[in-house]
């Protein structure tokens, strides 16, 4: 169990695993918002498997009116509360443990993770009452009952005091530890809270004056002022996921094999970019929309000038690198791929950490490009791509990441033995092909024109018809098999976790840890020249020549489309 | 490490040359990507448009009423069908759940198509050429179109409107 | 940590959260949300030659 500090700070602990002084009060707030988290994911999941078998018309489950309610509840419990609660727990734990110091202000956390409770409970309720069929955009003039947008507000306030403790605790460290550059881990964090403030304060920009307009006392929203401000929330609370989980991604990187950034400052800088550059795009969500001109779409829809994509291009090099490098230290260093080959493939939080990767870059990061440009975007826009691109983005490569890393969280943060830790390893493999497969086929679906949030495309009640190309009918047929093999990791995963959390044996200390913390690799023998990570080099050639096949294809396909000035 | 404090001297620290390469190429990419945004719009043909007025619900009923009077050459399914000739304004509305009217364009000839809704927030998704565009109350998009193929086509509403949002489909014609 | 080792100005920029944080908020705010909002509140009525050929006002 924990071991009491000396020197009578009471609310410490040791911990005996990695030796990080854990202030207790953080310890449980971090806790309960990573409950939390766990709860919104399995509602968000249960309604991914309804939604599936409802758009695969072949079954058809749901009626009309339940079709959207569930839509509403899953894009709102996976997107919105499932990360931000987990990344509320990050940002907790992650400015008070891996600093070595305590929490600023544990009142402010449990407020905020109250009201942010209380806002999750609202928006729950209202959506499975049926007062709310307005989608997770809620786009006015659709309106909701009152008490969802109450819900929305408390939870964004609750959010943004985590985030404000999260920068105090940062300050206290600044203050104990002058001169000292925060570790990267954190530094990733804190990029990611910057745009929580970003999002948070958007989201209560418009969710308030909205609310006062479902009470009446506003007479009027303007739908284009809306859907501006809105996606400042719904894009930027996206690149809160992104920040997060490759820092993540870095974390694991240390974890499971000793992975460190080959340069800091490359990695720093590339977090940076983000924090200045990846809020702008929202605007990819308003590039066929009237209202803004073109000259507004193309400077913000390109991350300013795409240094945001920069960024991630940067960290896809940085992070296996870092990976390669560590690996080679330890002699594996025959060929370009001995190092990859070599690793420890059996830990799941390794393989969960490389299909994140691979599925984030290579399906939700091309895919984003071209729906993100602002002539492609015609082209994707509201079709099935887009949710198919999120899939690869968000769930691909967020969830999977944070899937992962929990199985470090069980026995450090919750001090308990992960429970059937014998069916770990197979859990990203099942989850991480479940979200591919689903993604690519959502992406094709979409490029047949198949539009997103639909309940029936062949339009019955209609006063015309029109039938997809009957290819798609295959393209159904892997998206449903797709979003089952997903829906049984993420199930698997989540019985784990709370059997685990709730049930399980105690953690006792580090004899009963069942998943490995690799040892740092040893020193360089002599200061390297040349090539640092041919392997990664080849492997990142590889992904640039994709992305640009990619978006040449969908220029050229464009062309060939109606002309449109 | 990603746990701990960076090692001093970790800002002077020399770049590698794979990551120097690689970082090189990416920003070549990044910054290609932007200005060949603005090339398409140059000298591509397919470009979302510059022009959007603002309108009320009432102006644009109104508008496409006319519109609708003044081209109509028949019904199908209740909904209007027009035959506006080549160059002119089209009005083209969206409500709860239809599209009005029906048009028959002539291929090859440009239209200068005003596209808003009545009540809520509609898509235009134009199948199977798949062209989508936003629909917005007292917004009117204004998108010149010049069809490059004959035939029937759908539109599609892909913005949820609503319980009825499935049944919203209207029609485009182009002749030869 | 010597206290008479100078930090690159470029580090502090580096390390210096609130900064960022106010550049952050800063670029979205500007680049973003207010000149967006500028372009909405901008935009013209439909011009009154469209509408006299089909109102005949």
């Amino acid at each position: 169990m924990a071991v009491a500090i000396e020197g009578g700070e009471k609310w410490f602990r040791t911990c005996d695993v990695t030796g990080f002084r854990v202030d207790v009060r953080a310890e449980k707030i971090a806790k309960l918002n990573a409950v939390m988290a766990v709860v919104s994911f399995l509602i968000a999941v249960i309604a991914a498997l309804l939604l599936v078998l409802t758009r695969w018309q072949l079954f058809h489950v749901l009626p009309v009116d339940w079709y959207y309610r569930v839509l509403t509840l899953h894009g709102l419990d996976a997107l919105v509360f499932w990360i931000i609660f987990f990344e509320l727990a990050a940002l907790v734990f992650g400015s008070t443990a891996f600093l070595n110091t305590r929490m600023s202000s544990p009142a402010v956390g449990w407020l905020g993770t109250i009201l942010a409770i209380v806002g999750w409970l609202l928006v729950n309720y209202t959506i499975l009452t049926g007062n709310a069929d307005v989608l997770m955009t809620s786009y006015a003039p659709l309106k909701a009952h009152p008490l969802f947008y109450l819900g929305m507000i408390l939870f964004a306030v609750g959010a943004l005091l985590i985030v404000m403790v999260f920068f105090a605790n940062l300050m206290i460290w600044r203050r104990e530890n002058p001169g000292q550059s925060l570790p990267l881990f954190v530094y990733g964090l804190m990029a990611a809270a910057i745009i929580a403030v970003i999002t948070i304060a958007s989201g209560a920009i418009i969710y308030i004056p909205t609310f006062l307009w479902s009470l009446g006392i506003i007479s009027d929203i303007d739908p284009a002022v809306y859907k501006l401000v809105w996606w400042g929330l719904g894009h930027p609370s996206q690149q809160i996921n992104v920040a997060a989980h490759v820092s993540v991604w870095y974390l694991l990187a240390f974890l499971t094999v000793g992975g460190t950034s080959i340069n800091e400052k490359v990695s720093r800088f590339a977090f940076i970019l983000y924090i200045i550059a990846i809020n702008v795009a929202s605007a990819h969500h308003l590039l066929v929309d009237p209202a803004v001109s073109p000259v507004w779409k193309v400077w913000n829809t390109s991350y300013v000038m795409y240094l945001a994509v920069f960024a991630s291009m940067i960290h896809a090099f940085a992070v296996p690198s870092a990976i390669e490098v560590a690996q080679r230290r330890r002699g594996f260093t025959k060929g370009l791929f001995e190092w990859l080959k070599a690793a420890p493939w059996g830990n799941p939080a390794f393989s969960g950490l490389m299909l994140s990767m691979i599925i984030f870059g290579f399906i939700g990061g091309i895919t984003g490009v071209v729906n993100g440009m602002e002539q492609t975007n015609i082209i994707v826009h509201n079709t099935l791509s887009i949710p198919g691109h999120f899939k690869g983005a968000v769930v691909g490569g967020t969830a999977l990441a944070f899937m992962s890393v929990t199985y470090y969280l069980i026995p450090l943060l919750f001090r308990k033995k992960i429970a059937f830790y014998g069916v770990s390893k197979f859990v990203p493999w099942l989850f991480g092909i479940g979200i591919a497969i689903l993604a690519v086929s959502m992406y094709i679906l979409g490029a047949f024109g198949i539009p997103r949030r639909h309940w029936d495309i062949t339009f019955s009640g209609g006063p015309f018809t029109y039938t997809f190309n009957p290819v798609t009918d295959f393209f159904w047929a892997l998206f449903g098999i797709g979003g089952l093999l997903a829906v049984l990791g993420a199930l698997i995963w989540i019985i784990q976790v709370v059997v685990s959390v709730f049930f399980g044996q105690p953690f006792r200390g580090p004899q009963d840890l069942q998943i490995p913390i690799a040892e740092p690799p040893p020193a360089p023998d002599k200061e390297h020249e040349g090539f640092a990570a041919p392997g990664t080099f080849a492997l990142v050639l590889l992904f640039i020549t994709a992305f640009v096949i990619f978006v040449a294809l969908n220029y050229g396909w464009l062309s060939a489309m109606w002309e449109v000035k | 490490m990603a746990i701990l404090p960076p090692s001093e001297g970790w800002f002077q620290q020399k770049v590698a040359k794979d990551e120097k390469i690689w970082m090189g190429l990416a920003f070549v990419v990044s910054v290609f990507l932007f200005f060949w945004m603005i090339i398409w719009h140059v000298y591509a043909k397919q470009n979302p448009s510059f022009t959007t007025y603002r309108t009320t619900p009432e102006e644009f009923y109104a508008l496409t009423e006319a519109f609708i009077n003044k081209y109509k050459v028949g019904e199908e399914n209740g909904v209007p069908v027009v035959k506006p000739p080549p160059g002119s304004d089209v009005f083209l509305l969206a409500r709860q759940f239809r599209w009005e009217p029906v048009v028959i364009l002539k291929k090859g000839e440009e239209y200068r198509f005003h596209i808003s809704s009545l009540d809520v927030l509609h898509g235009f998704s134009l199948q199977p050429v798949n062209m989508n565009f936003m629909v917005y109350p007292k917004y009117d998009y204004v998108l010149t179109f010049r069809p490059t193929s004959a035939g029937e086509y759908a539109i599609v509403c892909n913005e949820f409107c609503g319980i009825g949002h499935h049944m919203m489909i209207g029609k485009i014609i182009v002749e030869e | 940590m010597s206290e008479e080792r100078k930090t690159p100005g470029l580090q502090l920029f580096f390390d210096d959260f609130m900064l960022l944080l106010f550049l952050g908020v800063a670029v979205y705010a500007v680049s973003y949300l207010i000149w967006g909002l500028i372009e909405i509140a901008w935009l013209p009525p439909i011009p009154d030659e469209i509408k006299q050929a089909l109102l005949g006002r």
